[in-house]
């Protein structure tokens, strides 16, 4: 378990190098979230994302890069929702230790 | 048609992208260090004069940094006259 | 290219350098939040702006995003037009095919032409 002082207020990593998946359950189940397989292929992605992009992103941009990336079948928001509620972008990058999206307003 | 708000001396990369950007029937309010840019008979003066802009400064901005004789085609106006030219373009950019 | 509810369009300028104050990173962010709000957004690089375009850039040494990876980031938030100052592209060597995202290389008439063809002008 890490530590809470690794976390800001929000629960986000302070320090990206701390995450690794035992981090990520951690933190899902902190939301009330079992991570299962789609919740990973999710998860893999915003990793890949935040490789590429240098920046986590807003869910405009999730929605479509799951579209170009899983296929227009998972590329919608109602899929995204159904496996991270409220604010997929948000706790979505919050479990894949990743920071908080600039513009999740 | 576009009010373009220079606020940066002509000594700037402001100031030489705000006159590349400008287009005939647009106009150029100077305000805080573009005041400078209509000092009489200096090169950006000159320069200001042929964009085809119509020319206004502030005249507070303009009294204060000692910029007291402009050529005629520059209007100087004060901040109801800022307002005013801000409905009459629709659109603005502002330089600084 | 999307439609907003008001049909407005929005053309944000950026002139500064990428890395030289936190200008640049805030005229992104302001693109990027309104793209994420479905308004319709472009984006001209112009005078010193273009020095987004580099290749090659990173900044990870300095502890601040890597522009130019955000950039490519920008069709996903479907800002699709991106438009560069040619002349100033010309000065610092950058060319068409070595950007991080592609754009539409612009002269000065082109230039005056797009300022007056979008409905709101944001300027950083």
């Amino acid at each position: 378990m890490l530590p809470a002082d690794r976390f800001d207020k929000e629960g986000f990593l302070r320090d990206l190098d701390d995450w690794e998946p035992s981090v990520a359950q951690q933190i899902a189940a902190g939301e009330g979230i079992e991570l299962t397989q789609a919740h990973w292929e999710l998860l893999n992605l915003l990793r890949d994302y935040y490789a590429e992009f240098d920046s986590s992103p807003a869910m405009r941009a999730l929605v479509k890069y799951c579209a170009v990336k899983l296929g227009k079948e998972k590329g919608r928001s109602i899929y995204l929702m159904s496996l991270f509620p409220g604010s997929p972008a948000k706790l979505g990058s919050k479990i894949a230790g990743l920071p908080k999206p600039e513009n999740c307003l | 048609m576009v009010l373009h708000t220079l606020n940066a001396s002509p000594n700037s990369a402001a100031f030489r992208d705000c006159l590349a950007a400008i287009a005939p029937g647009d106009a150029l309010l100077l305000l805080g260090d573009g005041v400078y840019c209509v000092r009489g008979a200096t090169p950006a003066c000159e320069a200001i004069l042929r964009c085809g802009a119509q020319l206004y400064a502030l005249d507070k901005d303009a009294r204060a940094a000692g910029i007291i004789a402009t050529p005629d085609t520059v209007t100087i106006t004060d901040m109801t006259g800022f307002v005013a030219l801000t409905a009459r373009y629709p659109r603005q950019l502002a330089w600084y | 290219m999307s439609v907003t509810v008001t049909g407005k369009k929005t053309l944000v300028v950026i002139r500064h350098t990428p890395y030289g104050s936190s200008l640049a990173r805030a005229a992104l962010d302001a693109a990027m939040a309104m793209a994420a709000f479905e308004q319709a957004i472009d984006i001209l690089f112009l005078g010193d702006g273009v020095l987004h375009l580099m290749p090659d850039q990173d900044s990870a040494a300095i502890g601040v995003n890597n522009v130019g990876k955000l950039l490519a980031s920008l069709p996903l938030y479907d800002i699709d037009s991106v438009y560069v100052d040619a002349a100033s592209a010309a000065k610092y060597r950058i060319a068409t095919y070595d950007t991080p995202i592609a754009g539409q290389f612009l002269d000065q008439a082109q230039i005056q032409q797009l300022l007056s063809r979008n409905d709101h002008l944001l300027g950083f």
